[in-house]
């Protein structure tokens, strides 16, 4: 008895093989793909930002007492401006692991960085 | 009927399926954050499906809401404010006298370096306020009268202050015992991974998927370094620093870990990271030996096997306690 790839024409061939390619480039591709670390914003509890880490900028986040200004840059997400009392957030350094947390406890804001998988950050939490 | 048509479908529909599989994320795994007891709370969890683990997310926070209320100096509702409000005690309930019960115990065995009743020290300096000041050292003296591990005494549920004007303050140790209770709800829900952090009191619960968990350990002079990661399961990591809520005054920097003899900030330590059973013993632990400093600090650690310390001296030296190398990740 004839092993069953035997009975395939050359039509059947010309077929799968751009499939198979197709499907193995589409894994290689999922897997290969960059982590796609993002900041993440909440205000009062809903998500009200999101942006690529890689992405310079500065923004504001309005909360309860006014807006917050944070900068995205080469060291990561940060918060420079608040209208709360104590501006402890304003002391509290960058954050560019996926895990890290800001956060203005008065202003009702937090700043997350957030990577699908987090497998890339040497940590999963900060303990401060 | 030919053999290649059949074939055919049977690849095309193995593809489609390998495909998909590796579209999928390899475990469902949740994280989300709340601001809660004055700090930010998160809670991951992983390794069931999303809807049991949401459902599990939800009722841990809920336990903390209701252990914020319970416990809270601020709320002047809670039970800790009507006990502080009243002249000599009164009963409490099973969770009060357990986490006052655990705070008097290490409060004992520190020689009063941690302190559940520095209520009144704590309103004097404004720490927390938008004002802080430094007190002078008369109002100081008042502040610390009566106080010490002796002030409180717990017979079963039935708590008695010494003093009238002392002021209880759980604040040392109920955000600790919130996590923990977070994550025996998480475990109640069938839930075996999972991380609970509030504000760097944390507990980590089984593993991730393919290793333990990994926490980093904030660097105490310098904002965006890790001074070194540990890897734990079924562990909590307490971290007590200098640097997180603090003002400064003519070049002085005053934080928010009192040294209950001095009525000032204790000196002895950048920052102390505890490895525990629990996070409410951790709290405490972290407290008690940032005030008694490196030396006398390790000894006390020696009263509470199980327990590893990583503590930063005043000036940047680093002094662990002789199992913490069991945790530390190779750099």
């Amino acid at each position: 008895m004839k092993a069953p790839w035997h009975y395939m024409t050359v039509g059947d061939w010309l077929v799968i093989l751009p499939l198979i390619c197709a499907a193995l480039a589409g894994v290689a591709w999922v897997a290969a793909a960059p982590g796609g670390t993002r900041v993440v914003v909440t205000s009062g509890g809903e998500t009200c930002f999101s942006a690529p880490l890689d992405q310079p900028r500065s923004f504001d986040i309005e909360g309860p007492l006014g807006p917050t200004h944070l900068v995205i840059d080469e060291q990561g997400v940060r918060i420079t401006g608040s209208p709360c009392p104590r501006k402890i957030c304003l002391s509290m350094g960058p954050a560019r692991h996926s895990g890290d947390l800001l956060a203005c406890v008065p202003n009702r804001i937090l700043v997350r960085i957030d990577s699908p998988g987090g497998k890339e950050a040497p940590y999963d939490l900060l303990s401060r | 009927m030919p053999w290649n048509r059949p074939l055919m479908i049977v690849l095309l529909a193995g593809l489609l399926a390998l495909t998909w599989w590796r579209l999928q994320p390899a475990d469902d795994e949740i994280r989300r954050s709340q601001l809660l007891m004055g700090t930010v709370v998160e809670i991951m969890a992983g390794g069931r499906p999303a809807g049991q683990l949401e459902d599990a997310v939800d009722a841990a926070f809920s336990e903390m809401v209701r252990l914020d209320h319970l416990l809270s100096s601020y709320n002047q509702d809670s039970e800790v404010s009507r006990l502080s409000q009243s002249a000599s005690g009164g009963a409490v309930s099973a969770e009060t006298a357990a986490v006052i019960g655990l705070g008097l115990e290490v409060a004992r065995r520190s020689g009063g370096a941690f302190d559940l009743t520095l209520g009144r020290l704590k309103a004097l300096w404004g720490i927390d306020r938008e004002n802080p000041v430094v007190p002078n050292r008369q109002a100081i003296t008042a502040a610390l009268a009566g106080i010490g591990p002796n002030a409180l005494t717990l017979n079963g549920r039935q708590l008695n202050k010494h003093d009238a004007e002392l002021q209880i303050d759980l604040g040392g140790i109920a955000k600790g015992y919130a996590v923990d209770r977070a994550i025996a709800v998480l475990r109640e829900r069938g839930i075996a991974s999972a991380a609970v952090n509030a504000g760097g009191d944390m507990y980590l619960l089984g593993q991730r998927p393919e290793r333990p968990w990994r926490v980093g350990i904030q660097q105490p002079r310098q904002k965006d370094a890790v001074l070194e990661t540990v890897q734990v399961s079924d562990r909590a990591v307490v971290t007590s620093g200098d640097y997180e809520r603090f003002f400064e005054k003519d070049g002085q920097r005053y934080h928010h870990i009192f040294d209950p003899q001095s009525g000032f900030p204790a000196r002895g330590c950048q920052s102390v990271t505890i490895i525990a059973d629990s996070v409410a013993l951790g709290d405490a632990l972290a407290t008690a030996l940032f005030v008694l400093g490196p030396q006398e600090g390790l000894r006390l650690l020696d009263q509470y096997p199980g327990a590893e310390a990583l503590i930063v001296a005043t000036d940047g030296s680093l002094h662990a306690s002789p199992g913490w190398t069991k945790y530390q990740v190779a750099p």
